[in-house]
């Protein structure tokens, strides 16, 4: 089924839409609230209105969403949500909420950035209780032994996705790089129900000797776009052995100790999650995870996929180049369009950096 | 055994055939609309047992000849080192991609940097510059060395510089002054890359405006440095290739 005849079919079923932009929220919250969070990253669209209010030096992943909103493909959602994630999501919610006077209530999430003290968790303890309340104020009360049930299937979740990971760490995925991450993806909009017993099949069937033949690299980056990176590693028999994705590890949820109280469970997991340029984690912190990552999986070089004006990600990109140069790690960085597939002279770049590290 | 080596560039293809190590033949072509004939073109009556094909076009000949292929990046790499074994950094400028490529004591590429996928900094640019100024490519570097001055162009980019141009001279500025600073905002570009692949000498100048006078001028003041520029700086990648496909059989 595809992403818009699952959202059509979750209307019909009862559950309100709420269209996310990227990148850190509480899912759980709105699972909690029989609110289906669909996630706007890369909507597949012809860039045509959304240039008109924004500078071109903005990145794709937001005039896709401004696009998707001005072309009328948001008439079936019931809300939109903006995490604090960076400087132009920011003015993209100033620019749907106060200049185009959205039709649709708008709904904001603030997470506190790096560093962090015990003021930080009481910022982020006291935002998820705010976006609670104005969540109800639509969609009626949330149930604490709902969230705690849903928090349970998160954490099933991440288990699941987090299985998936160290498989493919160790070779023992028999899938291709495109075919794993387009289940991660489906994480963007499927509701816990639909999306465990999927991945669950998913893992149960794919088990298997994994891709073999060229040195394993790892990925960083906001997401695999355009897919056509993927199609191109699996041609020339690369297994992808982890990522530093923001719609990937970056954001599996690390379990909690403490259930009694959800919002204090959801604090826990959210301070205890991968460090992010978009939660202003230091680059010695990023550093460190990259490190472990290739640690972990014998990497021979990471590539940075990463959105062309992606703020957030390229003024981190040059220090942890360094940092990993330092360890005598490859890096080769690609400054991305999303949807508009990959250049010839990209292509030579990767398949130069896979001769490189072979 | 002859192995040929086939570089099919966005402007130009070019073919090396050794034998016993020993170049016996080069040739060159432009690539036109339709490189794949050009490229079978350029193969009619040339003898080899092996072929291996380079440069963007690679792909393309691989479908239709079987062939393996090398990126330019490598065949760069081993063709300058074949050339000048002690290279350490190895510039390409070609039609429509500019290349930095860092190499070791053993000739294994550690870095590479390659220009935006826009023409600026590359041959194409100095192309259209060249004719905005109504010279022949093969003046132009020649031209752009009996300036007396120095005009400075702040546009990269291909079509915005191609308008400042022409309002230089509109103004009356001097031609040879114009293509010097022409020069000179490839050359920027170029130091640029190679600097971000940690520039350590011997340096290789190769590719096609690697011909041009100004450029190896303009360089080798840039880096204060001796820049090494082979007899046909073009057949570098076609030499890689050839020299790759000899090793692998």
């Amino acid at each position: 089924m595809t992403r818009k005849g699952y959202l059509v079919k979750q209307k019909e079923m009862g559950r309100h839409l709420l269209g996310v932009f990227p990148a850190q929220y509480p899912k759980e919250i709105l699972w909690a609230m029989n609110i289906v969070p669909a996630e706007i990253w890369d909507p597949p669209l012809e860039m045509t209105l959304a240039n008109a209010h924004l500078q071109p030096t903005i990145c794709s992943v937001v005039k896709l969403g401004l696009e998707l909103i001005l072309q009328g493909k948001c008439d079936i959602l019931d809300g939109f949500l903006f995490p604090h994630t960076c400087d132009s999501i920011q003015n993209l919610a100033s620019v749907i909420n106060d200049y185009m006077k959205a039709e649709k209530p708008c709904y904001f999430f603030y997470h506190p950035k790096a560093p962090y003290d015990t003021a930080s968790r009481d910022f982020y303890h006291n935002h998820l209780k705010e976006l609670v309340s104005s969540l109800e104020k639509q969609f009626g009360p949330l149930d604490p032994d709902t969230l705690k049930q849903r928090i349970h299937q998160s954490q099933k979740v991440s288990a699941l996705l987090t299985g998936l990971y160290d498989l493919r760490a160790e070779g023992e995925l028999n899938i291709t790089n495109e075919e794993f991450y387009r289940v991660v993806r489906h994480g963007e909009y499927l509701f816990p129900d639909d999306f465990i017993p999927e991945l669950e099949v998913f893992l149960s069937r794919n088990k298997g000797q994994g891709m073999k033949g060229q040195a394993p690299v790892l990925l960083s980056g906001v997401l695999p776009n355009p897919p056509e990176i993927l199609t191109l590693l699996d041609d020339l028999g690369v297994r992808v052995a982890h990522d530093d994705f923001l719609i990937g590890s970056r954001r599996l949820l690390v379990p909690a100790n403490n259930l009694d109280d959800p919002f204090e469970n959801l604090t826990e997991s959210y301070f205890a999650m991968p460090p992010c340029s978009t939660k202003g984690s230091s680059i010695g912190e990023r550093a460190e995870y990259l490190f472990r990552l290739v640690d972990a999986t014998g990497a021979k070089g990471v590539i940075f996929n990463v959105v062309k004006f992606c703020e957030p990600e390229w003024f981190d990109i040059p220090n942890l180049k360094e940092e990993l140069k330092k360890r005598g790690i490859s890096t080769l960085s690609l400054d991305t369009d999303l949807n508009q597939g990959l250049s010839g002279q990209m292509v030579t770049r990767v398949e130069a950096f896979v001769e490189m590290i072979g | 055994m002859r192995f040929a080596g086939i570089d099919i560039g966005s402007r130009t293809i070019e073919l090396v055939v050794l034998k016993d190590n020993e170049i016996i033949e080069m040739k060159q072509t432009d690539s036109g609309f339709d490189p794949l004939a050009q490229a079978r073109d350029l193969l009619g009556g040339v003898k080899h047992d092996h072929i291996m094909a380079t440069g963007y076009g690679r792909h393309l000949f691989e479908l239709s000849f079987e062939a393996p292929t090398v990126t330019e990046i490598k065949a760069y790499a081993v063709g300058a080192r074949f050339l000048f074994p002690e290279v350490r950094t190895i510039l390409d400028i070609g039609g429509q991609d500019s290349k930095a490529i860092a190499v070791n004591d053993m000739g294994r590429i550690t870095k590479f940097e390659m220009n935006d996928r826009c023409a600026a900094g590359t041959g194409k640019f100095l192309e259209i510059m060249a004719q905005t100024l109504g010279y022949n490519l093969d003046q132009f570097g020649i031209e752009a060395l009996k300036a007396t001055k120095e005009m400075q162009i702040s546009s990269m980019c291909t079509v915005f510089a191609e308008s400042e141009v022409t309002s230089l001279m509109a103004k009356g500025e001097v031609r040879q002054d114009i293509a010097l600073g022409l020069h000179r905002s490839v050359v920027k570009r170029a130091v640029g890359m190679l600097k971000r692949v940690s520039v350590k000498g011997p340096i290789l100048f190769a590719g096609g405006v690697a011909q041009n006078p100004c450029m190896r001028h303009l360089l080798e003041e840039a880096l204060d440095t001796h820049i090494l520029v082979p007899e046909n700086p073009q057949m570098v990648g076609a030499l890689g290739a050839a020299l790759l496909t000899s090793e692998k059989t």
